[in-house]
């Protein structure tokens, strides 16, 4: 291409406006319900008119944007300490549920060990964990990510923590250990049962459910964010997810109901 | 501060760089020398890891040396253990990740130096590695430094790549940056500032000593 006519088609494309978007509702949400949410957005909008936009990203990295003033409306973590951390931090609130000094737990997060199908391993169970021929173990980074935190209480527990650190492969958030392992890079991987029920992942590999007295409950806990102008529908939205047959949808996709 | 994570940092950028420029030199002569139009098609294919998202290059990078295929198995028998979350696997990454910022500073260094000296080279019968060693290199010095340069630097930088093929392990592939993405993501500010701020001290100084002793040396035309 000349050059002539290079920085006028460069200067041309400056000028080129994506269409604007309408006020939809900003929705911040964990790693771990990408698999889950879209359909229950898409019957949100269906019922009320309202559309939602959904960022998912991991908890800690929402919650450090959110404080850094990102234009979000309703943020729905992994854990209750980030949203927690939110509302101490006077930046968000729970739009006067019983106790507004604690975040509103929308589902519970079950943790299991996955592996492939085609893995030469024995299949998933306690005993995997103990097996030397584990070479790599993939977790969730148990310094933010939840299901992380999770994993190493229940290695913990099981007394297999320190054996097992070496050979972990420590991943950003949930569904980057469930790629580890997906990609045959990591032997086995603890991982949310949201990821291992994808219609991918169910049908590369197997699961096994960790006990949940090995780690303690992920409850996973919803904030308004409190400068949020459209305080009505974002009420209404987590209304919707606590509603009976959402929950329901919820525990078919891999969380735990409230209720 | 992590030294062992900022020693490692350095060893992985050396490493880098070494092999790029190694690839990059006769990989940018061909492209300036070499006659053909598919050499369009490859001066392309060697500017394609600027286009793909870090991550998702990694993750490619990831399934690609990954034990599901042919390429992974071969290097798993090769070496002893699967690329992936180790320092060579972290090697691989970054020299496809670097690729661009080692080979366009090149080509754009050889391609003016003056076609009569090349062909005045040729006619005294030089052959191509030596018309590149002795002529090519030389008179290039200056994209030669500017290509060591940014694939050291990029390395350093580098992010999203090591994230998806690292695994965060102290010592084989928890690289500085990733160490300082943990400090800000646990929110330990302090940390994280003293990390960047020795990071970036570091550089200016480094980059400044090079640009330095490059304009003593070779005049800032070199």
């Amino acid at each position: 291409m000349k050059l002539r006519s290079f920085f006028p088609a460069l200067l041309g494309f400056t000028l080129l406006v994506p269409s604007q978007a309408q006020t939809a509702l900003r929705l911040a949400a964990a790693a771990d319900l990408e698999p889950v949410l879209p359909p229950i957005l898409e019957q949100f909008r269906r019922a009320t008119g309202m559309r939602v936009d959904a960022t998912y990203q991991a908890s800690a990295m929402l919650t450090t944007q959110i404080m850094n003033g990102a234009p979000f409306d309703l943020f729905l973590s992994a854990d209750l300490s980030y949203p927690k951390k939110l509302i101490d931090a006077g930046l968000a609130d729970t739009a006067g549920s019983a106790d507004s000094s604690m975040p509103i737990t929308y589902a519970r997060g079950t943790l299991v060990l996955w592996e492939r199908k085609d893995s030469p391993l024995p299949t998933p169970s306690l005993d995997l964990l103990r097996n030397a021929a584990v070479k790599r173990l993939a977790i969730a980074n148990p310094d933010r990510a939840p299901y992380g935190r999770a994993a190493v209480a229940a290695l913990t527990s099981l007394k297999l923590y320190d054996a097992l650190k070496p050979r972990l492969a420590t991943a950003e958030n949930i569904a980057q250990a469930a790629q580890f392992v997906d990609s045959g890079n990591a032997d086995a991987g603890l991982i949310s049962l949201t990821s291992a029920l994808t219609p991918h992942m169910a049908s590369s590999g197997s699961y096994f459910v960790i006990p949940r007295d090995l780690y303690p409950s992920i409850e996973q806990g919803a904030v308004i964010v409190s400068k949020t102008r459209q305080r009505t529908q974002a009420r209404k939205l987590l209304d919707f997810l606590l509603s009976p047959p959402i929950q329901a949808e919820l525990a078919k996709a891999g969380l735990t109901p409230v209720h | 501060m992590d030294w062992q994570a900022f020693a490692l940092t350095l060893k992985l950028a050396s490493v880098t760089t070494t092999i790029l420029l190694a690839i990059a030199i006769p990989l940018a002569a061909l492209l300036v020398l070499g006659r053909g139009r598919w050499l369009a098609a490859l001066e392309a294919l060697a500017a394609l890891p600027l286009v793909l998202p870090p991550t998702v290059l990694g993750f490619f990078l990831l399934v690609l040396l990954g034990p599901r295929t042919s390429v992974g198995r071969g290097i798993t028998v090769v070496l002893g253990h699967p690329l992936a979350f180790s320092f060579d696997g972290l090697v691989v990454g970054s020299v496809i990740y670097s690729l661009p910022f080692a080979v366009q500073p090149l080509v754009a260094g050889f391609a003016a130096v003056q076609p009569n000296l090349v062909d005045a080279a040729r006619l005294l019968g030089a052959g191509s590695a030596k018309i590149v060693l002795t002529l090519l290199v030389p008179l290039a010095r200056r994209s030669l430094v500017a290509a060591a340069v940014l694939s050291f630097l990029h390395t350093v930088g580098e992010f999203g790549v090591v994230l998806m093929l690292g695994g965060d392990i102290p010592g084989a592939t928890r690289t500085l940056s990733i160490v300082l993405y943990n400090q800000v993501e646990n929110f330990d500010y302090a940390a994280a500032n003293r990390t960047a701020a020795i990071l970036l001290g570091l550089s200016v100084t480094a980059l400044a000593t090079v640009y330095l002793t490059g304009q003593i040396r070779g005049g800032r035309r070199a």
